[in-house]
Parts: C-alpha cells; structure tokens; sequence
C-alpha cells in the first residue's frame, strides 16, 4: 500500500516497471528492430524506398495514415486537453478530421494518385512551379526534423516522469531505434511498424475507458460525477455550450470550430501534409487510395475512447492519496508546486488501473506512439528532400540508386539533427510551443494554394506561388502580434472574451482567406496557363479515370456517405 | 487513364502476421502475469478493490492471446 501511495507522491517517478512490464517493452524493440532488416531486402528502388512500391491495400494504407498522426503528443496532450476543456476535445477528432479525410479520399486523392508525384511539393511543382514547390519543400523539411525533435524530447521527459529514466538515455535509445528501421526499410518499413503501433496503443490504452467507465458506473453517472466535482455541466456539451466565447471552458465560438478547426485547419493537416498524404499515396490502386482515408476516418472517430474519455474520467474518479479530489494545473505551475500537469492524465490513469503486464502494455503504447511520430516526420523529411530539394535543386540527374542511398542518408542526418532540435528544447522549454506554433503557420495557406490548384483552372504560377507566401507571413505576423501584445487577440478572434484557443482557429481562417484572396487577385493579373498543361492536375481539365468499383460495396463514395452518417449521429448523440 | 494495379510479393510477410505474432506474445505474458496475480494482487488492485474480482490483467491477456493466435495463424508465412 505504501508503494503504491509512493507512486503519487514521488513526482519525478510514477511508477516501477517489473519484469512483465520489461518483458513486453524488449518484445515491441526486437520486433521494430526485426522489420526494418526484414523491410531493406524491399527497399531497393526509390518507388520501394518512399513510397513502399506502391504496394499497400487500403487497410494497411488506411491504418498507417491514422496511426502517423496518432503520436504520443497527440496522446498526451488532448487527453490532458480533454481534463481541461471537457469533451469539447473531442472536436478536433470528429469535425477537426472526419470531414477533411473524407474529402482527401473522394475528391483530392485521385489528383495526387493519378500526377504519380512522389509528394505534395511535388504536386506544387506540376501546377505552380519550381518557387511554390522550393517553398513548400523547404518550410515543410524544416518543421518535420523540428517536429521529431520536439517528440523525442517530449517522449524523453514523459520517460523520465513516468520511470525515471534517463533523458539523454531515453532520446538516444528511441532515435537510434527509429533511424535503424527507416533507414533500412524506407516507408515500407515505417508503414508496417505504424500497423503494429496502432494495434498496439488501442491494446495498451483501451483498458483505461473501460475499467474507468465500471468504475464510474457508465457514461450517465460519470456526467453527473464531473458535474458535481466542477461546479458545472458545460464540461460534458460539444455543441450546446459555443454560443458564446464565455459559456465554455476553451473559450472558443462555434463559427470558429466549424471554420477555423473544421475547414481550415483540419482541411490543411489532413489533405496537404505529406506526412500523412505519403502513406496514401502508398496505395496499390486508385480505389484503394482513395479507400485508404475513409478507412482511417472510421478508426480516428473512435480514438476519443481512448483519448477524451481517460481526460473525462481523471476529473471524476482521479483522487489524492487522502481521498480528497485530484487537481491538476498547467505544466508551468506543476513545476513549482510538484503537483501533476495536466498532460500526466493519461500516465496517471494507466497507473491507476493497470497492474504489472498492463502498465508495460499501456508504456509501451505510448513509446509506440513516440516513435510513430517521430518515424512519420523523419520518414516525410527524407522523402522531400530528396525529391523536392536535392533532386529538384542540387542533383537534378543522379541514379535511382543515387537517390535511395540519398534517402537513407537524409533519414540519419535528419535524425541528428532533430536530436540536436530536442537538447536545443531541452535547455529552453518555450522554445517547444514555438515550434508547434510554427508548424501550423503553414498548413493554413498550403491547404488555400493545393485546392485552388486542384479545382480552379484560371489558378496561375505566380498566383499559386505569391498567395502561399502571402497567407505564411500573414499567419507568422499574427502570431507575433499576440504574442508580443495579448490584446490582439480580440481583434483576431473578434470577441474581447476570446482565450487562447481560438486564436489558433482564427489565425489559420484569416491566412487562408489572405492566401485564397492574394492567389485569386495576382491570377487575374498573370497570363493563365495553357490548358493542355492542365492535364492530370486540375478539375475540370482532367477525366477522372474508373476507380475499378463495380458493387455498391466497392465504392468508396459509399463508405464515406457511410462515415459521415455515423458523424453527424455522433455530434448529435453528444450534443 | 486505365485501372492500374501494384501487386505485392506473394512470399512477403504479412503486416497482420507481424500484429498477430506480437499481440499473441504479449497475450501470453499477460495470461501468466495475470495467473501469477490471481491469488496475490498487485498494489494498485489492492488499493482500489473493486478491481481486484475482475482480473483485468488475466482478461485482457486471454483476449489477446485468442485474437493474436488466430492472426498468427491465418497470416503464417507460407511458401508459395
């Protein structure tokens, strides 16, 4: 009993593993290590290295597209979002997502499918040229190394927290084990350990939602629960409470979650990050690419059971060690108190519920979790590099050969580097928050450029190119302004009660607009391009080839009338 | 533009042989665990006892045991 009250109490580690628990985590390292010497006898041409041959079902490209932005930030931070802001979390898994997926897999993927480009600075290249491509590539190959970076720190403290380990032990172990079996296997290497990882963190994560929902005695009694301990039932609406900034605890507006989360946002990650896109474009046949998506929309409208509901059951059931009601306080004020932040929600709650064997499952989810995020950054790095900036700038004519070993170089060199990204976040903590900001400063614009490019034929070079930069500087000037003057938010976010949240989701709906504006204003300008050149890339200019479909069953447009039934029902259900 | 398909290399190791075969191992080390538990349970159990009759860690190692063998199997390598 005084063990196990001292997990509580010694913050800096939760818990002890045992031998079951060292057993399973050895288990998933030899296995990973496994796949990726199995996968490199696979990876000889450059179509196996980036791309996996092109050989994946749709289940496999599906699952693999799901589990790369499953990461263990991802995790971490909305199931500790959801303890925060109540089930209003959940947002940015169903109308953040499902939409954008659906529309990825109907409408944009037989483009990027049937131009055969390798990634989505590529598609760029065809339809505005080398500038919006050489942009693209290289504000995307930056935050990429960053954004592995940023995880291998993250998993690192998460390590240390959880187990004491080392840190330094912790980045050098989960990079060099990422970096072996992408470099040896390529994409066909990171898809197959994202399959398992996937598996593997619904098998560690899914015993929380349910030992906390006996616990709580079913969704009815937990509603009434976190009513009681918060003062207020606002935690448990998705809809009902974004009338107005003030009425819920994000401090957001519907016309920001709809707009900003649910076109802009969620649009721009889903449909142009390649990072995702990639493992699509895996896919062995067009049906199964476009496919692939609606699969993944299905299983990412779940995740909130393993994400949203342990957030949802921490404020309920999670107590001190004397009995009195758990509270848990933003990062920066845990480390002065030594009480938990809210992001240990999910550590916390695999501690309470799972014994020896269980805890190793649940860490060993969430080390699945790490490496996934940091395997689909790196893997996405060598990709465009190797294709969109030494391929596209430096070595226009090398081999095939040439340029798989390129990859294999970029894969370590770009691991290097996101180490040297993760000491640099380990000295300076702010610096963490600043380079997820920076990530999104892109997608916003991007996603204004690729679906002008792809449904508007009088879209020019020039137009593409300066609309994408417009929409970057804009969103980066935003930034700036509210953080230099806290004010600025109510004019971004158009209300005084606005917190900061919204202002991620207005920001991102202004650099759109100004990117779409500034890409519509400067074509009108521009000589068009010739529509023969169009071919392949944009609608109306292209015949959309048969995807094969021949029972209702077969057509995806089916499944995704499916899935956006199940979607609507779902918003309704949780009202 | 025609229907264009890759075909994969029969003789290649099934994605799902590898998620079985894991699943299956962990299912295992979970079923000992939770056997080795029946009798004598683990602090957390102990400290919230309205978990220790369900036997979460036998349960669950049951159900991946059952699931991953059958993944194992379906999915063998076999030679072609």
């Amino acid at each position: 009993m005084q063990a196990f009250i001292a997990l509580f109490l010694v913050s800096h580690r939760m818990a002890v593993l045992a031998p079951a628990d060292i057993v399973i985590l050895a288990l998933y390292f030899g296995l990973v290590v496994f796949i990726g010497f199995y996968a490199k006898g696979k990876a000889n041409t450059s179509e196996d290295f980036f791309l996996a041959g092109r050989e994946m079902t749709a289940w496999i490209a599906g699952l693999s597209f799901v589990s790369a932005n499953l990461g263990s930030l991802e995790l971490m931070g909305w199931a500790g979002a959801s303890y925060q802001y109540g089930i209003l979390a959940a947002h940015w898994y169903w109308i953040g997502a499902i939409p954008a997926m659906l529309f990825l897999g109907i409408v944009m993927m037989p483009f990027y499918y049937i131009s055969k480009t390798h990634s989505v600075p590529g598609y760029l290249q065809l339809r505005f040229g080398e500038g919006a491509r050489g942009l693209a590539a290289i504000s995307f190959g930056v935050m990429t190394i960053l954004m592995s970076g940023v995880n291998m720190y993250a998993m690192a403290v998460v390590m240390q927290t959880i187990l004491g380990w080392n840190i330094t032990f912790s980045i050098w172990v989960g990079a060099a084990t990422v970096a072996l079996y992408v470099m040896l296997g390529g994409l066909r290497s990171a898809i197959i350990n994202e399959v398992l990882q996937f598996v593997l963190i619904w098998a560690g994560a899914a015993m929380v939602p349910i030992l906390g929902l006996v616990e709580a005695g079913g969704w009815t009694k937990l509603k009434a629960q976190i009513a009681v301990n918060m003062g207020s039932g606002d935690y448990m609406h998705m809809w009902k409470t974004l009338g107005h900034f003030k009425d819920n605890p994000m401090g957001v507006h519907w016309t920001g979650i709809v707009f900003g989360l649910g076109f802009v946002i969620s649009f721009g990650y889903w449909t142009t990050d390649f990072l995702v896109v990639q493992r699509v474009l895996s896919a062995n046949n067009l049906r199964a690419a476009k496919m692939a998506p609606i699969i993944g929309s299905i299983f990412k409208m779940a995740v909130p059971l393993i994400v949203i509901v342990p957030g949802l059951l921490a404020l309920a059931v999670l107590k001190n060690p004397d009995g009195t009601l758990m509270h848990l306080v933003p990062a920066d004020i845990a480390k002065v108190t030594g009480q938990h932040s809210y992001d240990d929600v999910l550590p916390l709650m695999l501690i309470r519920y799972c014994g020896p064997g269980l805890l190793g499952l649940g860490i060993t989810a969430l080390v699945a979790g790490f490496m996934s995020g940091m395997a689909g950054n790196v893997s996405a790095f060598s990709t465009v590099w190797t294709y969109d900036i030494y391929g596209a700038f430096i070595n226009k004519k090398a081999s095939d050969k040439h340029y798989v070993a390129m990859g294999r170089w970029s894969t370590v060199i770009g691991m290097l580097v996101s180490i040297g990204t993760a000491y640099l976040v380990m000295n300076a903590a702010s610096i963490m928050d600043y380079v997820q900001a920076l990530f999104s400063f892109f997608v916003a614009p991007l996603f204004g450029t690729v679906i002008l490019g792809m449904l508007w034929k009088r879209a020019t070079h020039w137009g593409g190119f300066l609309g994408l930069l417009a929409g970057t500087m804009a969103s980066v000037g935003m930034f700036l302004w509210v953080h230099t003057n806290a004010h600025a938010l109510r004019y971004i976010a158009m209300s005084a009660d606005a917190q900061p949240m919204a202002e991620n989701l207005y920001r991102a709906l202004w650099s759109w607009l100004i990117c779409v504006g500034v890409t519509v204003v400067v074509s009108y300008m521009t000589k068009p391009v010739p529509i023969e050149q169009l071919g392949g890339l944009v609608y109306g200019a292209t015949p959309i080839p048969d995807d094969g479909a021949k029972t209702l069953w077969q057509k995806p447009i089916f499944w995704a009338i499916v899935v956006i039934v199940v979607f609507f029902v779902l918003n309704l259900i949780f009202w | 533009m025609e229907h264009h398909e890759h075909k994969a290399d029969p003789t290649e190791i099934s994605i799902w042989f590898f998620c079985g075969i894991l699943v299956l191992a962990y299912g295992l080390v979970l079923l000992v665990t939770g056997l080795a538990e029946f009798h004598t349970p683990p602090p957390n159990e102990v400290l919230l006892p309205w978990l220790q009759p369900l036997h979460p860690t036998l349960w669950w190692g049951l159900l991946m045991t059952v699931l991953g063998g059958i993944y194992t199997v379906r999915f063998r390598p076999r030679r072609s």
